[in-house]
């Protein structure tokens, strides 16, 4: 955009003054979903991947709905409790696997997102949760951790407790006490916050492994190995098919075959039956008592817009997976994407 | 080089003085901060393209950083959390009818310390962020307590001031220890019906403007909001009293805070409020003159704005070299690389050598705008204090209010928080306890918590606070020094009480 | 003597109760000074009180009734009305439009001393334009939500 047009802009906001009065709560829709709707999300960052998703497909969804659709970082508490007040349709909320594994683990604040809310579609992967070493680790791949920790070695790794962070970490675990009976504590979690916080774990050797992003750790696994802060990829949690709709070019210098080398099946974390693999998948959460019809409405608005194709495009750009599900679809898959997970956390405590 | 300047037109200067200016606005607004500012703005960045859109946020991150200083000077009532040190000799300086003369000398800090930072974060950048990682939780748990040590030398009564900094501390660890910190996630210090509320505890802006601008106007409506006018005698005119000759001798404070506001801007989560109670500090413990610091002299300004506003750089440097933003504002300016598909990492410097000097170029001329945007408009802004009171505090209420609503992004509890501290203002002033002992508490409380909760987890000592590494045995003796200094002070201040009453 | 300090020292925090380990240490701290205030200035003070020499805080003294409880119970609608107002039209801030237009006019007029024509309305003009200027910044321009 160039100057004028925003002074076109401004200038046309001004014109604007006089009739906004009137015309805000009655805009142009037909549907059951109408007026000015706001869709909190569970995170209160503005610069994370939670909003950064919310907003392209908050406005994708504004756009081809003719309505103000506004995006809020009120955080998960906080979000959670606007959804339960509210069952006009006006408060829609988009928010990750955080939503249930929060419950799974306990913590204060969750509950059954399932018998709680109405689960909408889910919209996208962001396939970036990985765990990396230290470049001068002496773990070559994940399962030199395993057989390090089976032969009772202390492996201390940093994430952030009760949730997203922590269920790579949870599976781990488990596949170690599969393999390993009796040995699944020698995998000690260090209980940290932020990435800048787990990072700094791993620069004072006080993690062996840690819990990161491909969109935030990639840089540092293009650093020469003399340097403090360089890393190296051990595993991303992402499903093999996930990644492989990323697009060629992968993230920064690291292309997407080079990324496909850190997910199952080439890196193995065992459940027993099956290998265990974590996307970390947004969606839409709608109050109990909401109107039928917005679901339907939502539903069919975004099947439109996927059919589009242009979404797709933007969400890639972001490094996010497209990902949709209309709802009943969508709340079958994630019950059983929860109820595996369950088992994982049951089995290891 | 050429390059460079071929990205660098007309729109780009027009967009970081737009930026400047909005930003000013915003951070002249009780209760707005840069942080709304940047976060506000951030969807326009998609339309402007990367370089333009830098411009215009940075431009509003400096405007929004130094447009705290008005509110904090003129009304008590700091405008942004790192404005707070401002309002402890801004106001009384204001009072005495001074405030065009703060103003002043607050935009000249501002402008130094937004520059000399600038200057480090171009030349420095990546060795300090090599510094920076040499912070673990026990060394910045030092900075804060070294922070907090101001408390006993700015109260009035030790004791009671000490109270209240332990009070402040209390207040904000109500709430959850929270995962995104590390914790566990459980609340404390609560009933359980209050948890809907207080799940996330009390929010440090609403608590601010609460404390401040709220327990303010119930303290003038007490006394019947008597006279017209919110200031007396203002001494209008040329400069409104300024000159450049108050900065004489005062260079080595004026260089000292912006390398602290730096400093403390570069490690991520200090955060922005502990760079000028710092600077704030050290002025008071290393200069000659300090005991009228506190009652309106024009040096407790230039320690709090230097530094405030060194922290624009500081703040940079590890989201620039590190990928991690240095405090909340950066953090939302990360959006606008991931918006354009940009990594923020410890490769960026060297893969976007264009950016980078594209923004160091806004970040400068943002600056200089900014000085020249204030220092010309502050002889109007000075006249706020001429509106009448009863014109004046309603509308005060009502931007406190929309500050509060809007800070957390739309959350009603931050507005009832506003009035119980207003509340809580009113009472602790009366029983004689001391509102900034306890603010700076507030601030700096949850970091201390989770700092010392973290390096005991993993250490299992307490003995990590002393061996850990020589840089935390050099922050000791700066507390130990900060300490002995206020007892000091303490001590002298009573002696010549004695003597006066005596005599 | 050397393993005697370094148990003094040693410390092991349980992480599911790590969230109790500083607030109770604050607890212990702000107990400590609480007492030594009690005795070194509040009883001292109270004597003083009983002396007559000094007066309590806040009951002891004089105040503008009306215009401090006026202020307090103004908030307090306001606030309360703002949300119930702004239920009514979800998200468009009209909840804040149009009871902050009431308030500021009621505590302007509060505020008054002597309520001339001209005062009043200056009063009412600011009442009707600050609001809508703030809202129409606020939440149309920059789209932050409001009330």
């Amino acid at each position: 955009m160039s100057m004028p047009s925003i002074y076109k802009t401004l200038g046309t906001s001004v014109l604007m003054a006089g009739m906004a009065f009137g015309s805000a709560a009655a805009m142009a829709a037909d549907g059951p979903l109408r007026g000015n709707v706001r869709v909190v999300i569970g995170s209160t960052s503005t610069g994370g991947d939670t909003y950064q998703n919310s907003s392209i497909v908050a406005d994708a969804l504004a756009e081809h709905l003719d309505i103000n659709m506004k995006v809020d970082a009120v955080g998960a508490s906080s979000a959670f409790r606007f959804l339960d007040r509210d069952p006009r349709g006006n408060t829609l909320m988009i928010f990750h696997d955080q939503s249930y594994l929060g419950y799974l683990y306990g913590v204060e604040g969750y509950e059954d997102i399932f018998e709680k809310y109405t689960i909408g579609p889910t919209v996208a992967i962001n396939p970036g949760n990985a765990y990396l070493v230290p470049k001068d680790s002496p773990y070559q791949t994940l399962n030199d951790v395993i057989e390090a920790v089976g032969n009772g070695e202390e492996v201390r790794v940093a994430i952030q407790p009760g949730g997203v962070s922590e269920i790579g970490f949870s599976a781990l675990k488990n596949a170690i006490a599969i393999e390993h009976p009796g040995m699944e504590d020698n995998l000690v979690a260090v209980n940290t916050g932020s990435q800048a916080d787990k990072n700094q774990q791993l620069f004072d050797d006080q993690a062996d492994l840690i819990n990161g992003t491909v969109q935030a750790n990639e840089q540092y696994t293009r650093l020469p190995e003399d340097d403090q802060k360089a890393m190296r990829f051990l595993w991303l949690t992402a499903r093999q098919d996930t990644i492989e709709q990323a697009p060629e070019e992968g993230l920064g210098q690291t292309s997407r075959e080079q990324l496909l080398e850190y997910v199952e099946p080439n890196v193995n974390v065992t459940m027993g039956d099956d290998n265990f693999t974590f996307d970390k998948e947004f969606f839409f959460l709608y109050n109990k008592d909401m109107d039928q019809a917005i679901v339907d409405q939502i539903d069919q608005a975004l099947s439109e817009i996927y059919a589009e194709g242009e979404i797709q495009e933007t969400q890639k750009n972001s490094f996010f997976i497209p990902n949709f599900k209309p709802s009943d679809e969508a709340v079958e898959y994630l019950e059983t994407k929860m109820s595996v997970y369950e088992d994982i956390i049951a089995n290891i405590q | 080089m050429f390059d460079i300047l071929s990205l660098l037109d007309i729109t780009f200067f027009l967009l970081a003085a737009l930026g400047a200016l909005v930003g000013i606005i915003f951070g002249a607004i009780p209760g707005m901060t840069a942080t709304m500012a940047v976060a506000v703005c951030l969807p326009l960045t998609y339309a402007l393209g990367l370089n333009h859109g830098l411009a215009l946020l940075l431009g509003l991150y400096v405007g929004g950083i130094s447009g705290g200083m008005v509110p904090a000077v003129l009304l008590n009532i700091p405008g942004t959390p790192s404005s707070i040190t401002t309002t402890f000799d801004g106001y009384p300086m204001a009072q005495k009818g001074e405030g065009e003369r703060a103003l002043r000398v607050s935009v000249v800090a501002s402008v130094v310390g937004g520059l000399i930072s600038a200057a480090i974060l171009f030349l420095f950048a990546p060795l300090l962020a090599e510094f920076s990682i040499k912070f673990s939780y026990v060394e910045k748990f030092l900075i804060i307590l070294l922070a907090l040590t101001v408390i006993a030398s700015m109260s009035r009564n030790m004791l009671v001031g000490i109270f209240s900094g332990v009070l402040g501390i209390w207040l904000s660890l109500i709430g959850t220890y929270s995962i995104s910190d590390g914790g566990n996630g459980k609340t404390r210090l609560m009933f359980d019906f209050l948890e809907p509320y207080l799940f996330e505890g009390f929010s440090l802006l609403p608590v601010l403007i609460g404390i401040f601008g709220i327990a303010t106007i119930l303290l003038e409506a007490e006394e019947g909001v008597k006279s017209g006018l919110a200031g007396k005698n203002i001494t209008f005119g040329k400069g409104g009293g300024f000159s450049f000759t108050i900065f004489k001798g005062r260079l080595t404070n004026l260089v000292r805070s912006s390398f602290i506001g730096t400093f403390v801007g570069m490690l991520p989560g200090v955060g922005g409020s502990a760079a000028s109670v710092l600077a704030y500090t050290q002025e008071k413990n290393l200069s000659r003159d300090s005991s009228e610091m506190g009652k309106g002299a024009p040096q407790g300004l230039m320690a709090s704005e230097s530094a405030n506003n060194a922290l624009t750089g500081g703040a940079l440097i590890p989201l620039l070299s590190l990928g991690i933003p240095g405090d909340s504002t950066t953090a939302v300016l990360i959006g606008a690389f991931t918006l354009q598909g940009i990594q923020v990492g410890p490769l960026f410097i060297p893969e976007n050598a264009d950016t980078w000097y594209v923004m160091m170029t806004a970040l400068v001329f943002a600056n200089i705008v900014m000085f020249f945007l204030m220092f010309y408009a502050i002889k109007h802004i000075a006249k706020v204090v001429l509106v009448p009171k009863y014109i004046l505090y309603p509308i005060i209420v009502m931007m406190c209010v929309v500050g509060a609503y809007a800070i957390n992004y739309g959350i009603m509890f931050d507005v009832w928080t506003l009035l119980i501290f207003g509340v809580l203002g009113y009472l602790i002033q009366k029983v004689g306890l001391e509102v900034a002992p306890l603010i700076i508490g507030f601030i700096l409380g949850g970091q201390a918590e989770v700092y010392f909760v973290k390096s005991l987890e993993s250490a299992g000592s307490y003995a990590i606070f002393f061996t850990k590494s020589p840089i935390a045995v050099v922050l000791w003796l700066l507390i130990a020094a900060s300490v002995a200094f206020s007892v000091m002070m303490g001590l002298k201040s009573r002696a010549r009480r004695r003597l006066e009453t005596s005599s | 003597m050397e393993s005697g300090l370094s148990s003094l020292l040693s410390v092991s925090i349980d992480f599911e109760t790590s969230h109790l380990f500083f607030p109770y240490i604050v607890h212990w701290l702000m107990g400590g000074l609480f007492a030594l205030i009690l005795v070194l200035n509040v009883v001292p003070f109270l004597a003083a009180v009983r002396r007559g020499e000094r007066t309590l805080p806040i009951l002891g003294e004089s105040m503008d009734k009306f215009r401090f409880f006026g202020t307090l119970v103004l908030i307090v609608a306001y606030f309360y009305l703002m949300s119930v107002v702004g239920n009514l039209f979800p998200y468009t801030g009209y909840g804040f439009l149009f009871v902050s237009m009431v308030f500021v006019f009621l505590m302007s007029l509060m505020y008054m001393h002597t309520r001339t024509r001209r005062k009043v309305i200056t009063a009412a003009i600011n009442a009707l334009v600050a609001p809508s200027l703030a809202w129409f910044i606020l939440a149309k321009l920059f789209q932050i939500t409001l009330p």
